[in-house]
């Protein structure tokens, strides 16, 4: 459905994207993460035809997105982190001026859309005078007018409450149950990911270090929180069975090692063993270890 | 069909803002207060004016002529704020606020995006010089009647004309405000230009203001009086020329195609600058 193929982009003349390539399936869920200034926004505004790569190409059902943006983008439902609307217009203005520019605006649609996202008592008011989830809920519904078959969507829980962000995710899954939409989730939040995604994408410094489904993304390599002393014997021993450090007193070890066998090798050589607790390592150790932001 | 559809949706953008109509509360205003200094202490010397010089003291102080004045003071120097304020906005302030990326998503060329801001905005100035014109004129006809013709003079454009015909007079002075609107048309798409650039909406408003009060003021530097027709305000002032009794058509039209070239050269300018930007959070 979506297709990235080697991306490049300078920002003044400092690589943004260096060669950035996936695939988004049709009916998939695929997050894109990275911290901030990774290149997430960059990839996505290129996708949308905001930004112009400097090579690379994008298809969106077949159709690309350099040569035939216009074409490529009728497939496109979009949403961005803190959506701006006209806030003097109520949101059926919204609607109507922003979705015209797609085509018609078919009244029965819009309303239909709007009861979905919850928002028909308030359709009529300001815009202005709307909660940032309401925000979001406009921009839910003007990204479902005319009927995309990619929903794009750029950081969209961000300053929800819990309560937003699960009527979200709800959303977008129901969505992808009943249309078998396909949606690429450009994300920070973690969990989000985890419980919405099929796939990831993991983004540092405008390079793709990591791409490949969630469950594999959570590895099963035994991980353990491990106090010891003298430290200096902990790290000994941690080296000799090729541990890395997680965080905090936290080691993961290759597959196949046998936990006892690392605290037998402390207690031989004089090492004081204070905690061995076993810990699983979580999306979020892997995404900082490929993202570069733990220091093992 | 569609075009006309989203112009509309453009239209509405602009006209659901209030700060849209900062210059029509302001324009009547000063209309009011014009008509006002006219008839409590101009007529008088008016009227003065014209037994001296033989002229019929119902032509000088009529509606139509008040009408006239109240145009000709004003719109250049006030109404080019608004033109200037409005066109800088129109770009620039969609892509301060955000709003830019919500509609480049749309499956809709940039090109066509400008294109309707720039309608919208020209309709808007066409429009507002109309609508001076007419509340003007209402003003003045609710104060000092229907009655009288037209007087017409512009020591500086060397123009003295008389129309006693009413009916005459009226067509004259209205056509005049369509082509005063076009000329202002130039301020806008200054304003447009200069909203199309990476710069603050206040920025292109500025920077659009400063140019057209520039040429302004050269133009009216003494000894550059033998070349005012390169100057772009010289050339926006000829919509006079149609109060002129007998119309010098060629001049006009020279002076409009100039005008009009500029405008779309603004235009084409601003379009390859913003084809050309990212837009980027």
């Amino acid at each position: 459905m979506l297709k990235v193929q080697n991306l490049t982009k300078k920002f003044a003349g400092k690589n943004a994207l260096r060669g950035v390539s996936f695939e988004v399936k049709r009916g998939e869920i695929y997050g894109l993460l990275g911290h901030n200034g990774a290149g997430k926004s960059t990839t996505l505004g290129i996708i949308l035809s905001m930004v112009a790569a400097e090579s690379g190409e994008v298809f969106i059902g077949g159709v690309s997105v350099l040569k035939k943006p216009q074409e490529a983008l009728c497939k496109v439902g979009s949403i961005f982190e803190a959506p701006a609307f006209y806030d003097y217009m109520s949101g059926w203005d919204n609607l109507k001026v922003l979705v015209g520019l797609s085509g018609r605006f078919e009244k029965e649609a819009a309303m239909d859309v709007v009861e979905r996202v919850d928002l028909t008592d308030r359709i009529h008011s300001k815009v202005g005078a709307y909660s940032h989830g309401m925000r979001q809920r406009l921009a839910l519904a003007q990204a479902l007018l005319p009927e995309p078959e990619i929903l794009l969507l750029d950081e969209p829980t961000d300053g929800l409450d819990p309560e937003g962000i699960k009527w979200f995710r709800d959303f977008i899954l129901g969505l992808r149950k009943e249309r078998g939409m396909t949606v690429l989730f450009n994300s920070h939040l973690l969990s989000e990911v985890e419980q919405m995604c099929d796939r990831v994408a993991i983004i540092r410094a405008g390079e793709l270090v990591y791409e490949g489904a969630v469950d594999e993304l959570r590895d099963d390599r035994p991980g353990v929180r491990l106090q010891a002393k003298p430290s200096k014997i902990l790290r000994g021993v941690v080296c000799d069975f090729g541990g890395q450090k997680l965080g905090e007193d936290r080691w993961v070890f290759p597959e196949g090692t046998e936990i006892p066998d690392v605290v037998r090798s402390l207690i031989e050589r004089g090492a004081e063993v204070s905690e061995v607790t076993p810990v699983r390592r979580s999306l979020e150790d892997v995404y900082l270890e490929h993202s570069s932001l733990s220091k093992p | 069909m569609m075009f006309l559809r989203q112009l509309q949706g453009e239209l509405k953008k602009l006209f659901a803002r209030k700060r849209t109509y900062i210059g029509y509360v302001v324009f009547l205003i000063f209309e009011a207060l014009l008509l006002s200094l006219w008839i409590y202490v101009g007529r008088e010397q008016f009227e003065d004016l014209a037994k001296r010089n033989f002229i019929p003291v119902e032509l000088l102080s009529s509606s139509l002529t008040a009408t006239y004045w109240i145009m000709g003071f004003s719109m250049f120097l006030l109404g080019s704020i608004y033109f200037a304020l409005v066109a800088g906005d129109i770009v620039a302030k969609e892509t301060e606020d955000g709003n830019m990326r919500m509609v480049l998503s749309r499956p809709v060329s940039r090109l066509r995006i400008l294109v309707l801001k720039y309608c919208a905005v020209i309709i808007y100035t066409v429009t507002f010089v109309i609508f001076v014109g007419l509340t003007g004129y209402g003003m003045a006809l609710f104060a000092m009647g229907s009655e009288g013709g037209l007087f017409v003079w512009n020591p500086e454009m060397y123009i003295l004309a008389v129309y006693p015909d009413r009916d005459e007079a009226f067509q004259r002075l209205f056509t005049g405000a369509c082509f005063m609107g076009l000329s202002m048309c130039v301020v806008t798409s200054l304003g447009f230009f200069f909203s199309c650039l990476k710069i603050k909406p206040a920025a292109a408003s500025v920077m659009a203001l400063s140019v057209f009060f520039i040429d302004f003021v050269l133009q009216n530097i003494p000894f550059l009086a033998n070349h005012k027709d390169v100057f772009i305000t010289f050339r926006m002032a000829n919509w006079i020329y149609v109060l002129q009794e007998n119309v010098p058509w060629e001049r006009i039209v020279e002076s409009y195609s100039i005008l009009m070239g500029l405008c779309v050269t603004l235009f084409i300018l601003g379009w390859m600058v913003f084809q050309s930007r990212d837009f980027k959070t």
